[in-house]
């Protein structure tokens, strides 16, 4: 089955890949946050902007204030990193990694992009390495917004071809979890397409 | 590949401040751009602890990030919006003092992993903080004038009555106050003509004025009374006001309609004789003064002045009582009213007598006019007092007279009138 060109076969291979990046993460942010999580298996469709909006209002609660950290990725495979973090979930990260009972909002702030840098770095790094690419990572922005608003409706109106690759993140002791949106549009569609293909002609050559 | 001979001199040359330390925060190298922002010579700093000079930074986070960007290999960041994260570096900007320090961003990036030596960058995003500080402030006003304004918007439509109408006087909007006061549901407003919509609710409301002042394209303001299905009679003060569009086209208007219903009951009582509810004697001032001093008039287009007086009335009040005078004022009155023309003028004087102006009417006219009264009254008839008379004292206004003149020369007729044996009509 086909889905905008990507085979069953081009899906299963990046449904590999984002395992081994997430397996990576997982291991990144035990060892260098002291925090010990798991991460749900990826969800990956290709969408338009409408349905990006619309699986974003399913996946994020909108009756909390979430810390939204955008970061962009350049390269062959370029796109934006999401992750989306509650403001519960960030004030627990902010007493983890700042050992305060009350961090303070530039703490928590520095702390959900601490946590973003991880996981995008970890993530996209070797999803990239795996796809023998390289890859440029920009200053990720954080905002605190009410509910699950990510898109503007100027943008809902907006045509693009869009992959999503979405998963969660727990830490069951810390009482911490995020949701991970990795998202590409249109010419990178076909980019990572060309990406992956190599990759499969690599590995049954 | 190009191998760079003098690294430093580019690192000198960038517009960011760059440093390289190691994991226990020892300097190993320090650009121009942070010797002339930070006042530290590169000479001072090399080779020694950043805790030295900064003691402010959280070592134990830039520990953090320094090991995560080693293990990873990748950059990491500050986050670029809270103000002095990393080191504090006056700003010098004079024309603006929205930050003291620079805003920075910085990015720890992986310079020589086996030694365990990071690059941290630093860009001064100060004017790009301050254009957001600045834009948050100025979306704070909007925000605030927005509030404002709905608040406005509320009290507007709570209490003014307003219609916003299209160049064909059809209806786009209405205040809730409009729809209240008239007993309208807005679907059937909205969409609809003005004359169409007061015509089921109004018996005499006159919308060709404001659908005279739309079709004209022009601001316009009046009077104009409504007599509502209930019977009420209510008088509204009407604004007409064009509303245009950026490019001047006219594309809708407001009319406000401020009811005077009040004001008009207070203006009314001011010139009503109580009694006979006919004008009292200041207004009938007022309408002489205006018609003396109109200059139209010449001895084919003058006007009449009547004085009308009930002929012994002391006589029914003192036998009948002041009740039954009055009711015979009040009948007189009357009777007057129904038989002038529409146009002419009556007042109560004073006491049982009466004045009427006639319009453009000669000396016969008057006189006619004057006879048809007198006949009217002759003809009442009162249950306790029977029947009654009146003299009349008729004059016309002539070249060069005054209000006292006239008055004078009526007067004197009414005189004459009585003189001669009272019920009948004189003139001088």
């Amino acid at each position: 089955m086909q889905q905008n060109g990507f085979t069953d076969d081009h899906l299963d291979m990046l449904r590999e890949l984002m395992n081994i990046a997430m397996g990576n993460a997982t291991a990144s942010i035990a060892d260098l946050l002291e925090a010990f999580g798991k991460m749900h298996i990826p969800q990956i469709l290709i969408s338009d902007m409408e349905g990006l909006a619309s699986y974003i209002q399913q996946t994020i609660s909108i009756d909390q204030r979430n810390y939204v950290t955008k970061q962009l990725f350049g390269g062959m495979f370029s796109g934006e990193f999401l992750f989306v973090i509650s403001e519960e979930s960030a004030l627990h990260l902010g007493h983890h990694l700042y050992d305060v009972d009350n961090p303070s909002d530039g703490d928590i702030l520095d702390a959900v992009i601490e946590l973003t840098n991880i996981l995008s770095a970890t993530m996209i790094s070797r999803l990239t390495e795996e796809l023998n690419t390289k890859v440029q990572f920009f200053v990720p922005s954080t905002e605190l917004i009410n509910g699950n608003a990510l898109i503007s409706q100027e943008d809902i109106m907006n045509y693009h071809r869009i992959i999503i690759i979405s998963t969660q993140m727990e830490f069951e002791h810390q009482n911490i979890n995020g949701h991970i949106f990795i998202l590409t549009k249109d010419g990178m569609i076909e980019s990572l397409k060309a990406l992956i293909d190599r990759k499969l002609e690599e590995l049954y050559a | 590949m190009v191998t760079i001979p003098y690294p430093n001199v580019l690192l000198d040359a960038l517009e960011i401040g760059v440093m390289i330390i190691d994991e226990n925060f020892e300097v190993r190298y320090w650009n121009q751009w942070l010797e002339i922002n930070t006042s530290h010579l590169a000479s001072e700093m090399i080779g020694k602890n950043l805790h030295d000079f900064y003691p402010q930074i959280d070592y134990k986070v830039l520990a953090r990030k320094i090991r995560t960007t080693l293990r990873l290999e990748s950059p990491t960041f500050y986050d670029a919006s809270v103000q002095n994260r990393f080191i504090e570096i006056p700003r010098t900007k004079i024309t603006t003092s929205l930050l003291m320090n620079m805003q920075l961003q910085v990015t720890i990036s992986p310079y020589i992993v086996e030694d365990g030596l990071v690059m941290v960058s630093i860009y001064d995003i100060s004017d790009l903080h301050e254009l957001k500080l600045t834009l948050q402030s100025q979306m704070k006003k909007i925000s605030e004038l927005n509030s404002e304004l709905h608040r406005d918007k509320m009290i507007i439509d709570a209490n003014l009555l307003i219609v916003k109408m299209d160049e064909e006087c059809k209806i786009i909007e209405a205040t809730a106050a409009f729809l209240d006061f008239f007993g309208y549901q807005p679907e059937s407003v909205i969409g609809n003509y003005l004359p169409r919509i007061f015509g089921e609710v109004s018996v005499d409301f006159d919308t060709i004025q404001i659908c005279d002042a739309i079709a004209r394209h022009q601001k316009s303001s009046g009077e104009v009374k409504a007599i509502l299905a209930s019977g009420e009679e209510v008088w509204f003060d009407t604004v007409v006001t064009p509303l245009n569009d950026d490019e001047s086209d006219t594309v809708s208007y407001t009319v406000i309609f401020h009811d005077i219903s009040d004001k008009k009951r207070i203006e009314l009582l001011s010139i009503t004789d109580p009694l006979t509810k006919l004008f009292n004697r200041h207004k009938f001032n007022e309408v002489f003064e205006n018609m003396v001093l109109r200059r139209h008039w010449d001895e084919h287009r003058t006007f009449g002045l009547i004085i009308a007086d009930v002929d012994h009335f002391k006589r029914v009040n003192d036998t009948f009582g002041h009740q039954s005078g009055d009711r015979v004022l009040i009948e007189v009155a009357h009777i007057f009213s129904q038989t002038i023309r529409t146009g002419d003028i009556l007042a109560r004087w004073g006491g049982e007598e009466f004045v009427c102006l006639l319009p453009d009417v000669d000396r016969e006219k008057a006189l006619y006019v004057a006879e048809k009264l007198r006949l009217a009254v002759e003809q009442l008839h009162f249950p306790d007092v029977g029947t009654i008379t009146s003299s009349f004292g008729v004059t016309i206004f002539a070249s060069g007279d005054t209000q006292e003149s006239m008055m004078h020369r009526a007067d004197l007729s009414l005189y004459k009138a009585k003189e001669n044996g009272r019920n009948r009509v004189e003139y001088l």
